[in-house]
């Protein structure tokens, strides 16, 4: 505190103290309190720690399926199912420990690590503020889906470098009840509407089997065994020297693919929005290269070092290829 | 309707009326009540549990694939002048289309016999004479193709999953990548709602 012997200059001081106060808070005040931020901080939340069951449509490339979801957390994590209703019966299990997918028709199974992740990050100040760089995000208003009321909110990218996004948040509960994902052209390229969602009922709860009674009839595909994806030291030479605007590394990490010898080594990189990963192995008899999608997913493939480079990501295509051309191996 | 359905009934479970063979034209005659008629066949043959577990409604297919895959093979041990490995091809296509034809006809045939028989089995106490002439119309019937084929006991019509845009087939880049895409939703932290999990949920078993 400065001291002013001076006492007719007391009240000079005051407005000088004041100022880099208010400036901070000036600063701050717009991360925190903008509306849109905070409606997707909310949908991020609940779609984290409510537990929920729906049934909603999936649409992508002309094609419509049904699905049914259910998510539920407690105090070992989170549990979620996703059973397909049209075509055969896919099922996606996912725990604390086990990625279970079940095609019950032709009998095969894969389990996969699963992550303790959840498909909504929740946002600090810096990554909003980073955000906020390369996205414009604003309140179109409100809408109604599947009976209920929910609030619009668009994200809108500033660059090519990413797919727009809109979200239809329940105003109740903050759960989504339709998303869409835009391309550069304002196409929507993918959609997932609910056409039904209820929370679960006091004393409800999931119960899910994440490893099916594996019988004759059963082809195990691929199993991880425990297997833990951080045991291996990741090759630090691998870099990303021109990353697009805005893409940081989020992580960095290397594993044996089970039943074979071969190792990959994946780098996840986002803008806080988007991601996307690029995988990097010895090269066999790789044949392809270039770019590729599937959907909103787009995929571009090169050879460096006898590796393949594989990024892959739900981004534009020229972000995948700026991506997997900015790959190098720096060898000290 | 309910009269025309009795009456149906008392044909197809083999007790025809005063004007069976009236009966019966009218039944050839009319589209709705073949399709009426095969439905009664197809229950009767469910409550004997005499149906089979799938019908294959694109029989005439496999068959002409097969036709075709021996004309194929046929071809291959030919000579290698492109001249003379024209010639087989047509010569075999004028040569097999008449087969092929009664390979079909053979086919519906024995789908026939197999649905017919059952029925056959429990013939009531008619006048012979007149029930070996209905039969005769009866087989007719139950032979005729349907409109727009016979009505699945039990088909599953597989739709391609999402698939990668690749110029040919590459089932092993497939694989890979969507194994790189699942271990990619496990990894990241993208904010898409719903449709990372959706998108893998969506792969089917081929993949």
């Amino acid at each position: 505190m400065i001291r002013n012997s001076n006492p007719g200059g007391k009240l000079r001081f005051l407005p000088r103290i004041l100022v880099p106060v208010l400036l901070t808070t000036l600063v701050s005040a717009p991360v925190f309190a903008d509306p849109a931020m905070e409606w997707v901080q909310k949908m991020s939340h609940a779609m984290r720690n409510l537990n929920y069951r729906g049934n909603f449509v999936y649409m992508h490339e002309n094609q419509l399926e049904s699905m049914q979801i259910a998510h539920y957390r407690d105090a070992q994590g989170e549990k979620e199912r996703l059973l397909s209703l049209n075509g055969e019966a896919r099922e996606v299990i996912r725990d604390n420990q086990n990625l279970t997918c079940i095609w019950p028709s032709s009998r095969k199974v894969v389990i996969d690590l699963s992550r303790k992740n959840s498909f909504s990050p929740i946002f600090i100040p810096e990554d909003i503020a980073r955000l906020e760089k390369f996205y414009n995000l604003k309140l179109l208003g409100m809408d109604r889906i599947a009976g209920q009321e929910t609030m619009v909110v668009h994200i809108d990218p500033k660059d090519r470098y990413r797919y727009g996004m809109k979200f239809w948040i329940n105003q109740d509960n903050g759960l989504m009840m339709k998303s869409s994902l835009i391309d550069e052209t304002n196409r929507e390229i993918e959609q997932v509407m609910f056409t039904s969602l209820r929370l679960f009922e006091d004393g409800e709860t999931l119960v899910v089997d994440t490893l099916p009674k594996i019988d004759k009839n059963y082809s195990l595909i691929r199993y991880h065994r425990g297997e833990n994806a951080t045991s291996m030291t990741a090759d630090s030479a691998w870099q990303l020297h021109n990353a697009p605007g805005g893409f940081w590394r989020e992580s960095v990490l290397k594993r044996k693919i089970p039943g074979t010898d071969h190792v990959v080594q994946q780098m996840v990189y986002t803008d806080g929005l988007a991601s996307l990963s690029v995988f990097i192995e010895r090269s066999s008899s790789e044949t392809h290269r270039g770019g590729t999608s599937m959907g909103a997913v787009n995929a571009f493939i090169r050879i460096l070092n006898d590796h393949s480079v594989t990024a892959i990501g739900e981004v534009p295509a020229v972000t995948v290829k700026q991506v997997a051309e900015s790959v190098s191996y720096q060898n000290q | 309707m309910a009269d025309q359905d009795e009456k149906l009934s008392y044909l197809l479970d083999d007790y025809p009326g005063e004007n069976a063979a009236a009966e019966l034209d009218e039944l050839l005659d009319d589209v709705n009540l073949q399709y009426r008629a095969r439905r009664y066949q197809m229950i009767a043959a469910v409550m004997r549990h005499e149906l089979p577990q799938a019908i294959d409604t694109d029989f005439h297919n496999s068959v002409m694939a097969r036709v075709r895959q021996q004309a194929a093979d046929g071809q291959l041990s030919q000579s290698q002048d492109p001249a003379t490995a024209e010639r087989p091809s047509l010569l075999s296509w004028l040569t097999l289309k008449p087969f092929a034809g009664l390979a079909v006809a053979a086919s519906v045939a024995l789908v026939t016999v197999a649905l017919w028989q059952p029925l056959q089995q429990e013939s009531g106490q008619l006048d012979t004479g007149l029930v070996s002439a209905d039969q005769q119309k009866v087989q007719q019937l139950a032979g005729q193709q349907i409109q727009g084929a016979a009505v699945p006991v039990s088909t599953q019509l597989q739709l391609p999953g999402t698939r990668w845009k690749v110029d040919r087939e590459m089932p092993a880049l497939q694989q890979k990548l969507n194994a790189y895409l699942v271990n990619h939703t496990e990894y990241s932290n993208s904010v898409q709602g719903l449709i990372p999990q959706a998108r893998v949920a969506g792969f089917d078993s081929q993949q």
